[in-house]
């Protein structure tokens, strides 16, 4: 990557996904270009913010703030679709006693509240984005700071799960119970028990490289999945569900 | 391929299956050549299932409308009434034997941009080109995704 001011060069380091290192070799694949705006030379013209992905002009705006965002989840998309020994699933994660909840589901489903909450009941920080799984179907950490939307619509701040009194996870751990779950106004968590295939097509309807390498995703999915039991259902209250998930999972381990 | 399920993968219509027991083992027999009854026959010796063709028929049609088999299925006048309630009421009076009526689940496999996070409405205005403008749905309003549209993105149906 590469920025055309020094001082924008450390906030664009910032964005780079958990667990990034310096590449060992100067052969590069992908090129960002970060380009910051701001007044122009003459009176009265601005010029824009950009962010480029090789030569393609990603994104145009006005705000740097707005091309810093692009930038973080372009990359961490790229990286999710690309990665060669790990399977991207978009889900929340927290780890209990050594073993995964996973809770898949797309944005604003109520992944992060549910997060959050097993968070404040004492589970450690996995991801508030992607489940990252190895070939052996356990999940990695991708410990980016929870986005946290304080009201429905509203847009989401960043906060870390140590601000929420939780550790994060640094070893791979077994998965030991699927959610898939969405808040629903009232409801209470009454969930059916999925079979493993159904759990396998509904983690691979959030992932990332599903279409680009089907055959993998399939076999890490059942990995993941083998012998786990995976609940189905609506929620209501995120700290309800969160005693009841781990409750079920304490009665397994 | 799990214990009790089978996962089928289109590559054509990049859609994923999952084919309960009884789904999948008719599946596996239509090589062109096994007749309905001695797979029906099959079914019972293998997993208990009433030896009836309608089975069979039934799992050919589930089969069929999810393209996992390489011609279209005629079904027979009779067979063609089947639907898996009345199925259900005829043969699913035993505990658990509906468990074992033939079934096909699918889904489309989601585009990587579809498995991603969300963006705001600003940030999807801002893309200026695809692939970054094709399906990341807008944080806002999570049935519009960012689109495609002229020179710049916005926001249509998903």
């Amino acid at each position: 990557m590469r920025t055309d001011t020094a001082g924008l060069f450390e906030r664009v380091s910032d964005l780079l996904p958990p667990g990034w290192k310096p590449a060992g070799t100067a052969d590069v694949k992908r090129l960002y270009s970060v380009i910051e705006g701001g007044p122009g030379d003459r009176p009265g013209v601005r010029r824009y913010s950009m962010l480029y992905a090789n030569t393609v002009r990603v994104s145009r705006t006005m705000s740097l703030d707005e091309v810093l965002a692009i930038f973080e989840s372009e990359l961490a998309l790229y990286v999710a679709e690309r990665a060669r020994r790990r399977v991207f699933v978009q889900a929340g994660v927290v780890g209990w006693q050594g073993k995964a909840i996973l809770i898949p589901g797309s944005t604003l489903r109520g992944k992060t509240s549910l997060v959050a909450a097993l968070l404040r009941a004492g589970a450690t920080y996995y991801s508030d984005e992607y489940a990252v799984l190895d070939e052996r179907g356990r999940v990695h950490p991708f410990p980016r700071p929870l986005s946290i939307r304080e009201k429905e619509g509203a847009p989401s701040t960043k906060r870390p799960a140590a601000e929420l009194g939780a550790q994060t996870g640094i070893k791979p751990i077994p998965v030991g119970l699927v959610a898939v779950t969405h808040y629903k106004k009232g409801a209470r968590f009454r969930p059916r028990r999925q079979t493993e295939g159904r759990a396998v097509l509904e983690l691979l309807a959030h992932t990332v490289p599903a279409r680009r390498k089907p055959r993998r995703a399939f076999a890490t999915l059942s990995r993941a999945v083998s012998g786990v039991p995976v609940l189905e259902g609506a929620r209501g209250e995120a700290d309800r569900t969160a005693s009841a998930l781990i409750e079920r999972l304490d009665a397994l381990v | 391929m799990l214990p009790d399920e089978t996962l089928v993968y289109d590559l054509k219509r990049d859609k994923a299956h999952c084919l309960n027991p009884t789904a999948a083992l008719v599946w596996s027999h239509c090589d062109g050549e096994t007749p309905v009854s001695e797979m029906a026959a099959l079914l019972e010796t293998e997993l208990g299932v009433p030896a009836d063709d309608s089975v069979v028929w039934m799992a050919l049609d589930r089969l069929g409308r999810e393209n996992l088999l390489e011609g279209p299925v005629e079904l027979p006048g009779e067979a063609a009434r089947y639907s898996r309630r009345e199925m259900m009421k005829t043969l699913g009076r035993v505990a658990g034997l509906t468990l074992l009526l033939p079934a096909v689940s699918s889904i489309v496999a989601p585009l990587a941009a579809q498995a991603g996070s969300c963006i705001p409405q600003v940030t999807c205005t801002s893309f200026v080109v695809p692939p970054n403008c094709t399906g990341l749905p807008i944080c806002e309003n999570p049935k519009k995704c960012c689109r495609t549209q002229g020179k710049k993105c916005r926001a249509k149906n998903c």
